[in-house]
This record gives structure tokens, C-alpha cells and sequence, in this order.
């Protein structure tokens, strides 16, 4: 992006991540590695909310943790507000990570069960002690409470005494009270009940307006994606194969990934079961140990020729649509990109849902 | 009908209270007929599933009322040999994790022949043989080499077709699909589902597809029971309900969804939690978070209502429900 | 406060109703916002923490009350034994041999002649001494060694998992024999010494398999990517989670260490006469368990309530330390 005009909050580029394998009893030797992560470029604007979309195994949540420094980086940069971040240590780091802050996917095991509901969101100020005067640590944690929608009385309760929707709460409440300016949600609704997760989908919403974040939202589930990104990418196998605005995916997908990844996802609507075509991928995702050379998509894709073997397709705007401007120039990493829609377009679909909608709320 | 389940009820003897999981739960497959038992935690549905297979912990579940008619014979009221002869031969049941649903340290051709041996007497070698056939049905690739792997040599969606297969073995008439694609990623689940749908049209078995996944219903189900705080709140052929719902709870559930094809507004959530089972707010349970709760929804707990011949709801207001 | 745990996961498990609903409908309406009432005030401010809880936990079980009134009076008579018991328990008199209960013998005579009592109140000492301080330093090894291996893993972590096979590999009594006997000191050190020496690799390995099982989970995580600091991570997030196994395995071993002095006094190579311990009385009434059953029965009698009162106080503390059952 050659815009300049605004800089982007969160700059990504190059990331990998290997794990190596090891064998031996005390001195290891490394025998290969997982590559969990791959060659990873995006960019994060402030107030946006990035969508990352992939199944178990893509590498999604290893760039969850690196970018709140959980993991090192093998190689690349994240670079916040232009500092490379992954070369920082000691007070450095600890200044950064008070503006990158992370919602884990877990309610049950984010939350340390023998810590009261103060002690966990009030940790944050703990470990930062200059960013709030002591006195005024516990009025604060329950003004947290308060704005994440639970009752201050509950300060002194344990963990295990909420719900799951509860205790997201909490754990949202503990990433915002360092008041980061990013936070990075891994899977943060998909452990939780169906009409729980539209509380806790609403309550990020509201936050981003209230306190001005920029959301990197993880996720496999397509549909809560959609709703809350302002722009997509799909990973596959420790790679982002398409990258674009919500509607730009959605609607005119042009990585053959992507088409299928769309297509399989139910539609909570039996009209459309005779309408929709499904894409149905053969065979499983490769081992991260040993990725398919080439295109890594290669060995599901139903339009592989011998190219696809030999060169690996960048993620950039396919030769095709350079031309064209229109939703479907977007970046894409496939040899042979073309738009397929897969998913009915808005107006098409019955209108059961707008209807409700109106009732309802 | 090939099973049908009436006013079942279930509690939970617990150190702290009695937990009343299933509250008087009626509902009926027939052959070749998929029904979706939709629900969120604790709403009962695994529980009742349980009680129809037979393998509901007791202690500390019990089992207080209520009759099974597998076709025509109450289950309930068979000894426990007669019982377990029925499961397996005649229903068997799919659940969510294939990896510790599978013994880990038999092959698979063992466990898969273990059926055929146990049930019908077959010799080692044939019953290997007939697993390997049940392999290639539910698509394996190289079913037979890897009929003597172990489970964990299996990816996840192998597993499920695994596990699939061990359901189909003995060809039951009711198979019980307990969140059977909950743990799989999307593409696979897809897999799954279909292979799962093919195999119930060509056997035609009753499907209970025990689910909390809205869209998954739409795909495959005939009829839906929608269940809350241990009851049938509303059951309902598939292409009815999501048109109209005629209860409250499932009109929150199909609003709080975001869908792929439209881009969300702000989505309705229905408000508080599901209830504590030890103290199920008396009336209507769906009361304390309904938009739609009057006083009568306070103190009389409501019927099933029939709205038409297929159809039941049990909220005193489904006719204004059904209209929006 | 009305405070009604409820652990649903818990109470029914497996039934396939995972989702805890603690809090009641009614409660969760409160969740919307509380209306008015200024922040800061209420009955909830004073900040509670898990020490305070558990503490608060503890005085109100009756467990933890009467196994605790055990283990004072045990401590207490173990500094001042003169307090109940007169006489000196050196002071035997073969004449009384095995005589049975009378006036200042409440607990007879053993096959000595000493006074089974007197004998029984002095020998507190050696065995809580032992029992206590094994114990102690067991657990302190064993659980820095094995958390900090567990906590940092890598190579010390596997040179640590190695030695402490070595250790598990020698047998106990066999060591004590050879390492013992070339000890001429006639007190309860070498003894506690060699036992921590041969113990620790057994808390060693629980602790450190503790610690690994508690590092995984996401609250760690969560305190890292605040930027806590590893000690923070260790004291605060990961020692109180993985220190309930410690205690239960330590409160048995303790037991465990009171009977090895009794064996190793048994043998020749533990405390040797004049010194006074039950494991010494024990071994010496055992020849004469006929004719004089009470010389073996109250000093085992009282090893056997002694262990108990320290496995029920483990059981108390470990349960005191999970809010979950509270």
C-alpha cells in the first residue's frame, strides 16, 4: 500500500513462525520443523477491524501470539505505529503491551480460578503500577465491570461462580484496562452458547466505538466474521491466500480456498439448500511439517494444473482484475483467480431475518 | 413411528440440589426422517439422548417419568439385557469427540469387527472383511491398509467417518447424532454431513441430530424440536420454522445469528442466561428473558400449544409470536 | 453474603451439560447495569484474596479445627514434654516389666520396665521432629527443583528428570542401611538429612508435573501478554495452581517418614538407645505384643492419630485453597 496518508496502527510483513522438532533425550537434535506460520503480510488501520478466517491448523492463532508477543517471531516485523515490536525487551516491550492487549478463546482456563474477579482485572494495573494510582486500582476495576455489562458487586467472586459468557466479560474487561488501542481477539465468542455469543458480539462492537480500538478478530466461523470485520483474510496453512474488504470476500471471492471454505458454511436458511452450491474440498489439510510445493492449496484444488506446482502465486491483485477496478481486485494468491459467487447476494436471500430483526430488538 | 419420546423427565441428584435437566420432553422420529433436537448447553437434549440410548448415568441421573416407544415397545420398561441388545443392533449413537470415543489401543478394523462379532457371531476373518467394506462406504481412502491403523493415525474427519461407520455397522433403524461436526472445521464438516445425509436416505434410518448449530439444521433436518431448560419449547417441520417461528426463544436464536450473506447490524441478543436447573423460574422458564412475557407467563407454565397439525409451541402467545 | 456455589460442570459431569448457569435467572438480570449506587461503596469493597478466603475457610471447618488442636498439642508437648509427663523415660525399672495400667503408669510398663507413657510423651519429639522437618525439606527441595524445571523446561529440566530416576532406582532401606551406619551421631539430623536426600525427587516430579499442566493454561498466557514478569507468573498464577497435588502427596509422605525413623530405628541404623522415639518403642514391643500388648499399642496408637492429623489438615488446606468448593 503506497498510500501514506495514514499510517497503519499495525504493520505486518514477512512474519514466520517455525517450531522445530526435536529428537534425543538430553541433547536434541532437530529433525524438521512445523511450519505453523509462513510468510505473513497484512496491515491493521486505526478503528478497523480486522477478520482472520481459517480452519484448526492454519496458523491463525500463532499470529494471534505474536502479535501480542507471546511468541517470537522466526523472521519478519510487526511493526506498531512504525516501531518494530518484535526486537523489543525489557521496558520496552512492557510499554508496547500496554496497547496490544489479547481476549482468549477460553473463558474457562483464561481466568486464574483462584483469583477473585478484582484481583484478575485489576492484575493489568499491577504490573504496570504507574498506570493508575493504587487508590484508585479498585474503583476502576469495577468501573470496568460496569462498562463490560457485569455488576461491580461481583468483585470479590471467583471465576468458576459466572457463566461462560460472564467470564468473557471479564476477560474483555482485563484486555481493556490497560486502555490498549489494539486488541486482538483469538476465537473470543466460539466457546460460548449461540445466544450468548450475539451478547458478547455486541459488547465488542460497542467497545470499539466507546474506546477507539482497532480489533484483530480470529475466528473460523465465516458468519461472525462477516459481521464484525470491516475487512477479511483467509489463511491457509500459514498463509494469507486472500485479503480484502468484507464484501470483497463475501461477494466475489476469487481464491478457489476461499470459494469453498464459503460454500461449506451452513446457511442457517432451507430455502437455500437447493439454491447453494456447495464446493465440497477432497481429502485433509498437509502436515505444516511438510507443505506442498508451489501453490500450498494445491493438492485440495480442483484447478491445479502443473504451474501450480512449480511457482508459488503472490498475494497480490491477480493479472486478470488489474484492468477491471471492482470488487473482485482484491489481493488473491492463485495462478488461475476468477470470481465465482458462492454465497446468494443480499437481496436474493428471504427476507425472514430483516423482518425479525425489527420485531425483535 | 419409530421412536417416540413422551414426557420424559430427568433430574441430577447433586451434592448441592437436584438439577432438572429434562422436563417432560415429548418428541417422535420416523423411518428415513431426520430430526434436529436444537438447544444450548444445558437445555437437556444430550440428556434426553442419553436416556433413549440407555446410557445415561444413574447415579447420579434419574429417570422420573416418561415412556420411550421404540417401535411400540417402551425401552423403559425392558431389563437391562434386552436393552442392551437393542443398542447397537438397533440404534446407536455418534458423538461429537471421535478420538475418545475410540478405544485408542485397537485398530480400527478391530473395533469396527468387534460388532460383527459380538452381535452376529461372525468369525474374525469375515467380520475383518465387513470392515473393511464399511470403510470403503463411508469413504476412506485405502480402506484396507489402513484398517489395521490405530485412531489417533486418523485425521479428525476420519475419525468421524469412523466413527460413523461403527454407527452403521449392525444397520440400525435410529441413529443418534450427538454435535457430530462440532469439532471439525468447516470444509470437513460439510464432508461429513453429507456422507451422513447420503447414508440415512439409503438405509432409511430416524435421525436425531442433536445440534446447536442453526445453520447445520437448515442444511439437513425435516423437523426441528427446539429445546429450552429441559422442554420442548417448539417442534416444527424445518422449512416452517425458520420462515415463522411461533416461540420466542427460537425467533432470539434465528435473530442472534450473523449470517454470511448479510452484513450485521447491530444483532439481537436475548438477554440473561439460561437457567439454573436447580431453580427453574416457575411458569414459563423462558420467562425472565422473554420481549414478549405477560404476567400469565409468570405463574402458568404453557402446554405445547398445537399451532397446526405438524406443529406445537409451547408459549401462551404463539399466535402473536407467529406474526411478528 | 449469600454466596451459593454451584459448580454444574462438577456436579453433573458428564452428561454432556457442560455450561455453568451459576448464577440464577433472577441474579442475571442484575447484570444489565445496576441502577444508581456510587461506585466504591457497597458491600462488596473490601478486596478479598485467596489467602484471606481460605483462611477464613479453614477457621469455620471443623476438620482443619480439630486436626490443627492435634497438631499443636503435639508440637507443644514435643518442646516441653515435662508439662504432662513427670519423670525422666530413661528411668526404667525391670521389676515393673510389662506391668499393665496403674497410678502415675496410666499406659503400664514396657518389657524394660520403663513407663510406656512418660516413654510415649518424649518420644513426640523425635517422631514430629523427624515427620516435620523431612517433610519440610522434601517439599521445599523438591518443589523448587521440579516447578523450576517445569517452569523453564529445556535442557536442566531433562538433566533434572534424569537424576531424579536415579534416585527412585535406590531402595530406601537398603541406602539407609549402607548411608547410616557410618554415621556415629546419635540425633534425629543425619536421619531427616538422609531421608530429604532420597525424598525429594518423588515431589520433585509431582510438582514439576504440576507446574507444566498449570503453565498451559490461558491465564498465564494471559499474564504474560500484560507483561508479567516469569517471577510474577510463577508465584501468583502458577504455584497456587499446582500446589495442591504437593501438599497431598507431602501430608502422606509425612506419615510415611515418622514410620521409616520407626524402621530405621528398627534396624540399628536410625536413633539408637538412650534416645527416645515411637519408632524405637515400637520395635521394642514387638516381641512382647502377647504378654504386653499396651507397650506396642499407645506409641503406635499415637504415630497413627499423629499422621492422620497431618493428612487431614493437607485434605482441609488443599480443599480451603480451590474456591471451587467453596
Amino acid at each position: 500500500m503506497v498510500d501514506g496518508v495514514v499510517e497503519p496502527i499495525l504493520e505486518v510483513s514477512g512474519l514466520v513462525k517455525y517450531y522445530p522438532l526435536t529428537q534425543g533425550i538430553l541433547i536434541k537434535k532437530q529433525i524438521g520443523a512445523v511450519k505453523a506460520v509462513d510468510g505473513v503480510d497484512f496491515a491493521l488501520d486505526k478503528g478497523e477491524t480486522l477478520g482472520i478466517v481459517g480452519e484448526s491448523g492454519c496458523g491463525k492463532s500463532t499470529v494471534a501470539k505474536m502479535l501480542v508477543n507471546l511468541e517470537r517471531p522466526t523472521a519478519g516485523s510487526i511493526r506498531y505505529k512504525g516501531e518494530d515490536i518484535t526486537k523489543l525487551s525489557g521496558r520496552a516491550l512492557k510499554t508496547v503491551r500496554r496497547n496490544i492487549q489479547m481476549v482468549f478463546q477460553d473463558p474457562y482456563t483464561s481466568l486464574n480460578p483462584r483469583m477473585t474477579v478484582g484481583d484478575i482485572i485489576g492484575e493489568p494495573y499491577e504490573i504496570h503500577p504507574d498506570a493508575v494510582p493504587k487508590g484508585d486500582r479498585r474503583k476502576r476495576v469495577r468501573e470496568l465491570l460496569d462498562v463490560v455489562g457485569l455488576n461491580p458487586e461481583y468483585i470479590n467472586r471467583y471465576p468458576h461462580q459466572f457463566s461462560g459468557g460472564q467470564r468473557q466479560r471479564i476477560g474483555i474487561a482485563r484486555a481493556l484496562a490497560l486502555r490498549p488501542e489494539v486488541i486482538v481477539a483469538d476465537e473470543p465468542v466460539s466457546a460460548l452458547d449461540v445466544s450468548v455469543q450475539a451478547q458478547v458480539i455486541n459488547l465488542l462492537d460497542r467497545l470499539q466505538n466507546d474506546f477507539d480500538l482497532s480489533y484483530v478478530f480470529i475466528a473460523h466461523d465465516l458468519s461472525i466474521v462477516r459481521h464484525i470485520s470491516d475487512r477479511v483474510g483467509v489463511m491457509y496453512l500459514g498463509r494469507i491466500v486472500e485479503i480484502g474488504k468484507d464484501e470483497e470476500i463475501y461477494g466475489h471471492a476469487t481464491h478457489p480456498y476461499t470459494q469453498a471454505l464459503l460454500s461449506a458454511v451452513p446457511v442457517p436458511d432451507p430455502e437455500a439448500r437447493a439454491r447453494r452450491e456447495r464446493i465440497i474440498l477432497s481429502g485433509d489439510v498437509p502436515s505444516p511439517t511438510n507443505i506442498p510445493s508451489g501453490c500450498r492449496f494445491r493438492t485440495r484444488c480442483w484447478k491445479a494444473e502443473e504451474r501450480c506446482a512449480l511457482e508459488v502465486p503472490l498475494l497480490a491483485v491477480p493479472a486478470v482484475f488489474r484492468l477491471a477496478p471492482g470488487p473482485a481486485a482484491h489481493d488473491s494468491a492463485c495462478h488461475f483467480a476468477e470470481e465465482k459467487r458462492v454465497v446468494p447476494p443480499e437481496e436474493q436471500a428471504p427476507g425472514v431475518l430483516d423482518d425479525l430483526g425489527n420485531g425483535g430488538a | 413411528m419409530l421412536l417416540e419420546v413422551r414426557d420424559l423427565r430427568v433430574e441430577f441428584r447433586t451434592r448441592d440440589g437436584v438439577a432438572k435437566a429434562v422436563n417432560g420432553v415429548s418428541y417422535a422420529v420416523d423411518a428415513g426422517e431426520t430430526l434436529a433436537v436444537l438447544g444450548e448447553s444445558g437445555s437437556g437434549k444430550s440428556v434426553t439422548a442419553q436416556a433413549v440410548m440407555g446410557i445415561l448415568d444413574t447415579p447420579p441421573g434419574r429417570i422420573g417419568a416418561g415412556e420411550i416407544l421404540f417401535k411400540g415397545r417402551d425401552l423403559l420398561k425392558l431389563k437391562e439385557e434386552e436393552r442392551r441388545k437393542v443398542r447397537g443392533a438397533e440404534m446407536a449413537m455418534i458423538f461429537q469427540d471421535a478420538l475418545s470415543a475410540l478405544n485408542p489401543v485397537l485398530s480400527v478394523g478391530d473395533q469396527l469387527g468387534e460388532m460383527f462379532v459380538v452381535h452376529r457371531g461372525m468369525s474374525k476373518k469375515d467380520a475383518r472383511a465387513r470392515a473393511v467394506e464399511l470403510m470403503d462406504r463411508v469413504r476412506i481412502p485405502g480402506a484396507a491398509q489402513r484398517v489395521r491403523d490405530y485412531p489417533h493415525q486418523f485425521s479428525g474427519g476420519m475419525r468421524q467417518r469412523i466413527m460413523i461407520a461403527m454407527a452403521l455397522a449392525l444397520e440400525p433403524a435410529l441413529v443418534i447424532a450427538d454435535e457430530p461436526t462440532t469439532a471439525l472445521d468447516v470444509t470437513v464438516q460439510a464432508q461429513v454431513m453429507d456422507l451422513l445425509a447420503e447414508l440415512q436416505r439409503d438405509y432409511r434410518m430416524g435421525l436425531i441430530l442433536i445440534t446447536h448449530d442453526l445453520g447445520v439444521v437448515a442444511d439437513v433436518a425435516d423437523r426441528i424440536a427446539v429445546m429450552y431448560a429441559g422442554r420442548v419449547v417448539e417442534s416444527a417441520p424445518v422449512h416452517d420454522i425458520y420462515k415463522a417461528p411461533a416461540h420466542p426463544y427460537t425467533r432470539g436464536l434465528l435473530d442472534s445469528i450473523p449470517r454470511l450473506d448479510q452484513k450485521g447490524k447491530e444483532l439481537y441478543a436475548i438477554k440473561g442466561l439460561p437457567p439454573n436447573l436447580m431453580n427453574i423460574p416457575p411458569g414459563c422458564a423462558f420467562n425472565p428473558r422473554c420481549p414478549m412475557a405477560q404476567d400469565v407467563c409468570r405463574t402458568d407454565e404453557p402446554p405445547l400449544y398445537e399451532v397446526d397439525r405438524h406443529r406445537g409451541s409451547a408459549c401462551h402467545f404463539w399466535r402473536e409470536c407467529l406474526n411478528g | 453474603m449469600p454466596e451459593q456455589p454451584f459448580d454444574q460442570d462438577r456436579a453433573i459431569a458428564g452428561t454432556g451439560m457442560g455450561g455453568a448457569m451459576d448464577l440464577a435467572a433472577t441474579e442475571a438480570e442484575t447484570l444489565e447495569r445496576t441502577p444508581g449506587g456510587p461506585l466504591g461503596t457497597g458491600p462488596g469493597a473490601r478486596p478479598r484474596s485467596l489467602w484471606s478466603d481460605a483462611w477464613r475457610d479453614l477457621r469455620r471447618n471443623p476438620v482443619f479445627v480439630v486436626s490443627a488442636l492435634v497438631i499443636l498439642f503435639l508440637v507443644v508437648i514435643s518442646l516441653w514434654p515435662s508439662l504432662i509427663a513427670s519423670g525422666s523415660p530413661l528411668a526404667c525399672d525391670l521389676a515393673k516389666a510389662q506391668e499393665g495400667s496403674q497410678p502415675g503408669a496410666p499406659f503400664g510398663y514396657d518389657g524394660q520396665g520403663c513407663n510406656v507413657y512418660t516413654r510415649t510423651v518424649y518420644g513426640a519429639r523425635t517422631s514430629v521432629t523427624v515427620g516435620v522437618c523431612a517433610t519440610l525439606g522434601v517439599a521445599l527441595l523438591g518443589s523448587v527443583l521440579g516447578g523450576l524445571a517445569g517452569f523453564f523446561g529445556g535442557f536442566w529440566d531433562s538433566v533434572l528428570s534424569r537424576i531424579t530416576d536415579v534416585f527412585f532406582a535406590i531402595p530406601v532401606v537398603l541406602g539407609g542401611l549402607v548411608l547410616l551406619s557410618v554415621v556415629t551421631s546419635n540425633t534425629v539430623w543425619p536421619v531427616i538429612g538422609f531421608m530429604v536426600l532420597l525424598g525429594w525427587p518423588q515431589i520433585s516430579r509431582i510438582a514439576r508435573g504440576s507446574v507444566i499442566t498449570a503453565r498451559q493454561n490461558d491465564y498465564v498466557q494471559a499474564a504474560r501478554a500484560l507483561g508479567a514478569s516469569n517471577s510474577r507468573v510463577l508465584l501468583r498464577h502458577i504455584a497456587p495452581n499446582a500446589v495442591a497435588p504437593v501438599i497431598v502427596v507431602a501430608t502422606i509422605a509425612l506419615g510415611t517418614y515418622i514410620a521409616l525413623e520407626a524402621t530405621l530405628s528398627y534396624l540399628g541404623v536410625g536413633l539408637k538407645p538412650p534416645s527416645v522415639s515411637w519408632g524405637i518403642d515400637i520395635s521394642a514391643a514387638s516381641p512382647y505384643i502377647r504378654n504386653a500388648p499396651h507397650a506396642l499399642l499407645w506409641p503406635s496408637g499415637a504415630l497413627a492419630l499423629t499422621v492422620l492429623a497431618f493428612i487431614m489438615l493437607g485434605d482441609a488446606v488443599r480443599d480451603a485453597l480451590d474456591p471451587k468448593l467453596r
